[in-house]
């Protein structure tokens, strides 16, 4: 008989014998796979919404005078000391009342009393797209206050601060699900493997006494970690993209979740997954064995 | 064995110095009373213990210095039939059986064919798939000899073969591990029973309280 069929023959005795506790760490180890690959969908998404939300950053610094061609330049190379930025315009009171009589549309004509150089000149300053911490786009804000002349700069300051603070709980929470994760696999694939060598006890004896190999002995126990890691995370990842569709179809329309692309995982990324709770079942599985089955 | 000695803890001496050579393809009974120490030498001899002190070879080679692949491949070679049966309760007859062949990788074919035969030569073919776990004991001492043989193993060690067995039984036992013999194998046989060894012209060695008494017999095959 080959050894993998001999294999093979232990793994099904073993599920058969110890169904219970088996499908007790199947389920666990889905649903820690659910869990964490829940909220990192979240992540991955918001981070890709952040992305998107970056490219289109801009400060607007609101000025006390129009500032004439010379001190324009004077301004575009104050603002380059900072940093490198995207692009520099400069908004006159005209463009601005212009801007602003389009952004209205049909309503403009309640600018019609208005005067047309109500609005203040300002500059639109678009920084690199690498300057993407909160920090550092606080950090330039209070930099370009300090501009002579300079009123007020605007970024959308309350919101970027709230998605930057969401960002950073979801990383955590991340964080937290994947430890859930890694602690669950390895000590519930652990626990059970140590159940089932309890369980065996007498036949593992036997076996060692009729001249088995290690191999021969501690392959199916690794084999029963493989197959929970992987059937375990692959029910995970299948239960969750199962969701994902009834939330898409139970959300179209004109929602939150239409104002982006809420996308699932990349293949790529799903493999990973499961092949990471793969190893940390395999490892949970040969740690129980090191321990408790001595050959 | 060269001067072998097994104690264990606190002070109990099972073994002492026994300094004995089994020839390849021997028959060999130990006798002695019970606590003798004749269980306590099979199991040094397979390397389900290992001795306090002293040497013991196996076809030249010490096997208490054995260790994993080289272990597993000499416990192959050795059948063992313990006193206590150490048999899987829960496992049909012939799962027993299979399983010394199964660890070697036998085909499935061979080994159901072996199993078959074995059972036949001791009577047992009606308990093919009864579980071991209602055998009676005499039908699982049957059972434990036919696991130890079933591999064709180059060594048999077998602990009171006999001592659930009626004349009859007995007979049959006896028929099998002398078929063995013929066919090559060491045979190693510990026993108080002395129907078995009255009339042997095989070695035969006494132990009293762990010490070789002695030894009688001897016509070497």
């Amino acid at each position: 008989m080959s050894f993998w069929l001999t294999v093979f023959r232990q793994v099904g005795r073993n599920l058969r014998q110890t169904w219970g506790s088996q499908l007790m760490t199947l389920l666990t180890v889905s649903l820690s796979v659910l869990i964490f690959a829940f909220f990192y969908l979240i992540y991955a998404n918001m981070l890709t919404l952040g992305d998107k939300l970056g490219d289109d950053l801009s400060l607007i610094v609101y000025l006390e005078e129009e500032p004439g061609p010379e001190l324009q330049q004077q301004l575009r190379n104050k603002i380059l000391t900072f940093d490198e930025v995207e692009e520099i315009r400069f908004i006159s009171r005209a463009e601005a009342y212009e801007r602003f009589a389009k952004q209205l549309g049909q309503n403009q004509d309640v600018l019609n009393d208005m005067p047309k150089d109500f609005l203040p000149p300002s500059i639109e300053v678009i920084p690199m797209k690498n300057l993407r911490s909160l920090n550092q786009v606080k950090l330039f804000s209070t930099y370009l206050s300090r501009l002579p002349g300079t009123l007020k700069v605007q970024y959308g300051q309350d919101w970027v601060e709230r998605f930057y603070y969401f960002t950073k709980l979801l990383s955590i929470i991340v964080l937290l699900s994947g430890t859930l994760l890694i602690l669950t696999t390895i000590f519930m694939v652990a626990y059970t493997i140590r159940l089932t060598i309890h369980g065996r006890q007498a036949e593992l004896e036997l076996l060692k006494l009729v001249g088995a190999t290690n191999n021969y002995i501690r392959t199916p126990f690794l084999l029963e970690g493989l197959l929970q890691g992987a059937i375990g995370s692959f029910l995970g990842i299948f239960s969750l993209y199962m969701l994902f569709q009834w939330i898409k179809l139970r959300f179209s329309g004109p929602s939150f979740l239409n104002l982006f692309e809420f996308s699932f995982f990349a293949p790529e990324v799903s493999f990973t997954i499961i092949t990471v709770s793969i190893l940390l079942c395999t490892l949970g599985s040969y740690s129980t064995m090191q321990k408790f089955l001595r050959i | 064995m060269i001067k072998v000695s097994k104690e264990y803890p606190p002070d109990v001496v099972a073994l002492k110095d026994i300094s004995i050579s089994i020839d390849s393809g021997e028959m060999f009974f130990i006798i002695g009373r019970s606590g003798a120490g004749k269980t306590t030498l099979l199991k040094l001899l397979c390397s389900m213990e290992a001795p306090s002190s002293g040497l013991i070879e196996i076809s030249g080679k010490p096997i208490n210095q054995l260790k994993g692949h080289h272990l597993a491949r000499l416990r192959q070679r050795i059948g063992v039939a313990y006193q206590d049966f150490k048999l899987l309760i829960d496992r049909t007859t012939a799962e027993n059986i299979a399983i010394s062949m199964e660890v070697s990788y036998k085909k499935p074919q061979i080994i159901r064919k072996r199993v078959r035969d074995l059972l036949e030569q001791l009577d047992l073919s009606d308990k093919h798939d009864t579980i071991t776990g209602e055998l009676s004991r005499g039908e699982q001492q049957r059972v434990t000899l036919a696991r130890a043989v079933a591999n064709s193993p180059t060594m048999i060690l077998v602990d009171e073969p006999t001592g659930n067995l009626d004349a009859a039984t007995t007979e049959k036992v006896m028929t099998l591990l002398n078929k063995c013999h013929k066919g090559g194998a060491t045979i190693v046989i510990a026993t108080h029973d002395d129907s078995i060894y009255r009339h042997t012209s095989h070695r035969v060695m006494e132990l009293q309280k762990g010490r070789l008494h002695g030894i009688t017999g001897g016509e070497l095959p």
